[in-house]
């Protein structure tokens, strides 16, 4: 009965932030705006066929090369007589993919680093904050490059990359929460209850800290999502995907933009655009939400 | 008979929330004249604290003031800006609670006193401005070599003291303590109480005192209101009200802060059941009849008006 | 006291250092089952630190805490309890109220129906129906009935003692009476003892047994409220009682300066440089000495009344005829 009772008011709870969210414009068009681009992902074998991609295909399909979508639907072909209609769907899958696991990545590294960062204290948090330092200082872009070449260009190890680099800013963020969230005194009332660090962790802390970590999360898929395409872009990404990034690199070293074939290059970066600003639409919203001074009210 | 220094006619003051608006001040009229000292008592959410901030326009943007303040003659609620400035500070000023969020901490004292002197060109520079504050700081206590000092270095005790040199700096006609003991420890309220009855000796000032400690405004006023749920439901001499309130809300109040040495008390905490009511969520009638130990029918549908209760008090109770 | 009777809580020559700073130097007392002490200081007294110590928030420098006879570095007893100033800080947002109460038991992993113990504290604590509260969250309840959870967490561990931290402090005057009434009444119904720390002597008159001042990390004197708050021994004390707007009219003696920071403790009588009695001139020459030169040291574990203070002791022996205490 006491579990369906805190089940009920967890329910209620999460309908009004459903409420809240609702209510918000910007919150809703990044919500339809990514939910159409996942749909969009999931249902890319019904929307183009996946062959289309190959380019030994394409030739024996007859495509012409560098086809304005008004000779060759929906979006035209490239270079190599691809559809890039073809393209953009499953270069969609890849880029989402990327972006969401690689900021799963992020996010639970650096979480775990911050809170135990933030919980411990002491001489433990002393060590994973110099850690944490060191790779906040190191140069983003040269680790990349070096860590892919090192690694070798697949989707799995530009994840890796992406999560290595990104996390700790999600540390700091996280234990600077852990901090204050300690000091304040219904955690000094579990600990006079008896609670072991864990109780406190689990109980106290993570509640009150993962409404931040929800809105950093949802911040950090479109940064993953510009890191993926950027390393595409560099030459960097897995050569069998297709991802935006990846179009947006073939595009311009094959001159697209001295062909002024816009239809190859536009969609991918339109795509880019639209997810990440989604994104953006969404995390903001949440924070909002979770911090409802920020929109202004008293 | 000359005017009174503050004269506060039919205040309303209702905030506009994300739930409506909120009636935080309804309708609060007194007197209050040059040389008195009038002290202001209620708890959370009765609105004293929103009558401060509204006798010198202290509220937030579109808040909703209604009625008459006239401070030293000068209508306030209807100055143009220029005016206002003029009024803030050098006929009216704030002493706030000392949290150190009542002062700027990344200013010195010394800075923060003498800014209103500058501000208000009370003095012709800033070597006289120096001055003044060194003078003002030793006045409330302070050695002149804390000048220098950031709040964060300070006690509780010492920053109301700072507080207390601010509002002086331009020699008000009218102070407003709003909470200036609360957090204190005994022994440094007392301080400060001690200190704000000499300088209004000294200087001939005019003190409002808004507390939620009745006990503490039994020392330091002439005259006693007594607020709750945004109006003032009992008025009179400090210590009659005190003593013998009339309305049963004030002697419920005063009930609980027992006299040490009245058996009565011994082991027997009194107070009111209940609790204080929120401003957007009044009862009707008598907001205090939910309360009341002598509630009764004819306590609904109207509030009670102020009415005379012997002695120079008035009260807001059908049983007066 | 009740001969024969053994103390619930037992402080020993506690002391609790932090650095330099001395927070608690040498403090003893006792709190018998159905008593409530009241522990009055001001900040700086040290008298939060002595009651993070007792519970096992802090821990201690040297000296030990008793509960119940036993002795333990770090205390996690159900048996203490706390209750905290600010009630709305010490309840976690995110918990509804039943969570909040029934913490304790899980945190225990008490085998028992753990809804019929939350209600039953609920209801101890006043707040009837327990059932209309199991669901509700903090921001949703009055500053009161959350100092009520705090007190109904607290008593669903069926605690022998509860350390109340300024349990009033932060709640409007007109509910002080009914939650300072409800900590009597679990007094008397259950047998409970209450170790309340507090600057208001006002409601250690309300509800308190016995007295004890602290000052500068020490219990500078100790003894029946009756007695202390009528006729102080303490010079301290007669201070504190003379500025107490509520006492009965007694000439205010206001201290100056503020108590001295704990790193830099004054020699002798660690009172004696804010001390009237001193600086009036009215004590002979030689207890004025010691005054400054001598330590009168802590009140003892076992005192019943005593005052540390060497006119005080030197009063008491002369009226006496032999030691005070």
């Amino acid at each position: 009965m006491t579990t369906s009772l805190a089940m009920q008011r967890r329910r209620a709870t999460a309908g009004r932030m459903w409420k809240q969210f609702r209510s918000s414009r910007q919150g809703l068009l990044g919500l339809g705006v990514l939910l159409l681009f996942v749909a969009m992902a999931l249902a890319a074998p019904l929307l183009a066929d996946v062959r289309e991609l190959n380019p030994v295909f394409a030739r024996a399909q007859g495509h012409p090369q560098w086809a304005p979508p008004a000779e060759f639907g929906p979006l035209g072909t490239d270079y190599i007589r691809r559809s890039v209609w073809a393209q953009f769907v499953w270069g969609s899958r890849v880029s989402l993919f990327v972006g969401l696991a690689a900021t799963v990545l992020t996010i639970f590294i650096g979480s775990v680093v911050g809170i135990v960062s933030g919980f411990l204290g002491g001489r433990t948090d002393g060590v994973l904050m110099r850690f944490t330092e060191w790779f906040l200082v190191i140069p983003f872009l040269p680790l990349a490059i070096v860590l892919a070449s090192i690694l070798g260009r697949s989707v799995w190890n530009i994840i890796f990359v992406i999560g290595i680099t990104s996390w700790p800013g999600t540390a700091r963020l996280l234990r600077a929460q852990v901090l204050t969230v300690k000091q304040r005194l219904f955690v000094d009332r579990a600990r006079s209850l008896g609670a072991s660090g864990w109780h406190i962790v689990s109980r106290h802390i993570l509640p009150n800290v993962s409404g931040l970590i929800l809105a950093n999360a949802t911040l950090a898929v479109p940064i993953s999502i510009l890191t993926e395409t950027t390393l595409s872009f560099l030459g960097l990404g897995d050569p069998a995907s297709a991802s935006w990034g990846k179009t947006l690199e073939e595009a311009f070293v094959n001159g697209a933009m001295i062909r002024n074939a816009w239809w190859y290059f536009l969609p991918a970066g339109l795509g880019i655009l639209a997810v990440v600003l989604a994104f953006t639409l969404i995390g903001r919203t949440l924070e909002e939400i979770a911090n409802p001074r920020l929109s202004g009210e008293r | 008979m000359s005017e009174p220094l503050l004269s506060v006619r039919d205040l309303s003051v209702t905030y506009h929330t994300k739930g409506g608006p909120v009636p935080a001040v309804r309708g609060v009229s007194f007197d209050l004249e040059k040389g008195g000292s009038l002290g202001l008592a209620g708890e959370s959410g009765c609105g004293k604290s929103t009558l401060a901030g509204a006798l010198l326009r202290l509220l937030p943007e579109g808040t909703d003031v209604e009625g008459q303040v006239t401070l030293d003659g000068k209508d306030v609620l209807t100055l143009n800006p220029g005016g206002l400035r003029a009024v803030r500070w050098t006929a009216g000023a704030i002493v706030f609670q000392g949290a150190l969020h009542a002062l700027n901490p990344v200013q010195t004292i010394g800075q923060q006193i003498s800014e209103p002197m500058l501000v208000h060109k009370t003095v012709k520079g800033e070597k006289e401005a120096k001055t003044r504050t060194e003078s003002l700081l030793g006045r409330v206590g302070l050695p002149a070599s804390r000048a220098g000092a950031y709040p964060h270095q300070l006690s509780g005790g010492q920053r109301q003291r700072v507080l207390i040199a601010m509002a002086l700096a331009c020699d008000p006609l009218l102070l407003i303590a709003d909470e200036p003991t609360t957090a204190l420890d005994l022994m440094v309220q007392a301080q400060v109480l001690s200190l704000l009855s000499e300088l209004k000796e000294e200087r001939d000032l005019t003190l409002m005192f808004i507390t939620h400690d009745l006990s503490v405004l039994t020392y330091a006023c002439q005259r006693l209101a007594v607020m709750y749920a945004g109006r003032i439901i009992e008025e009179g001499p400090g210590r009659e009200v005190f003593a013998d309130a009339a309305h049963p809300y004030t002697r419920g109040l005063a009930a609980a802060f027992p006299t040490i040495g009245d058996m009565s008390s011994r082991l027997a905490p009194k107070g009111l059941g209940g609790d204080p009511p929120t401003p957007g969520n009044l009862p009707g009638g008598c907001p205090f009849h939910p309360r009341c130990p002598l509630a009764r029918q004819e306590c609904l549908p109207e509030e009670p008006e102020l009415r005379p209760a012997g002695g120079g008090r008035s009260a807001a109770c059908i049983l007066v | 006291m009740h001969p024969g009777v053994s103390p619930i809580v037992e402080v020993e020559d506690l002391h609790v250092h932090f650095g330099e700073a001395r927070a608690v130097d040498g403090a003893s007392l006792r709190v018998m089952p159905g008593e409530v002490l009241a522990l009055v200081g001001e900040s700086g007294s040290g008298k939060t630190t002595l009651i993070r110590a007792i519970q096992g928030l802090q821990k201690a420098t040297s000296g030990t805490v008793r509960v119940e006879g036993k002795s333990q570095a770090i205390f996690h007893d159900p048996a203490v309890q706390m209750v905290f100033q600010d009630p709305t800080g010490a309840l976690n947002p995110r918990q509804t109220v039943y969570e909040v109460v029934a913490e304790g038991l899980r945190i225990r992993k008490d085998r028992g129906d753990e809804l019929e113990m939350v209600k039953n504290a609920l209801s101890q604590a006043g707040l009837r129906p327990a059932e209309r509260f199991l669901p509700l969250y903090p921001h949703e309840i009055s500053g009161g009935q959350r100092q009520r959870v705090v007190i109904a967490g607290a008593m669903v561990m069926e605690p022998r003692v509860l350390l109340a931290d300024e349990p009033v402090a932060s709640l409007d005057a007109s509910i002080r009476g009914e939650i300072l009434g409800l900590m009597r009444h679990l007094v008397d119904d259950t047998g409970l003892a209450i170790l309340a720390v507090t600057h208001d002597l006002g409601l250690a008159w309300n509800i308190a047994d016995r007295v004890a001042v602290m000052y500068l990390g020490r219990i500078v004197e100790t003894g029946p409220t009756e007695e202390i708050l009528d006729d102080p021994k303490h010079p301290y004390t007669k201070a504190l009682l003379s500025v107490v707007p509520e006492t009965r009219e007694m000439e205010q003696q206001i201290l100056k300066g503020e108590i001295p920071d704990p790193s830099r403790v004054p020699s002798g009588c660690r009172f004696h440089p804010r001390c009237p009695l001193l600086q009036s001139g009215a004590l002979p020459e030689d207890v004025a000495a010691r005054c400054v030169d001598d330590d009168p040291g802590p009140v003892a574990l076992d005192a019943v009344r005593a005052a540390a203070c060497w006119p005080a002791m030197a009063t008491a022996d002369r009226s006496d005829g032999g030691r005070a205490e």
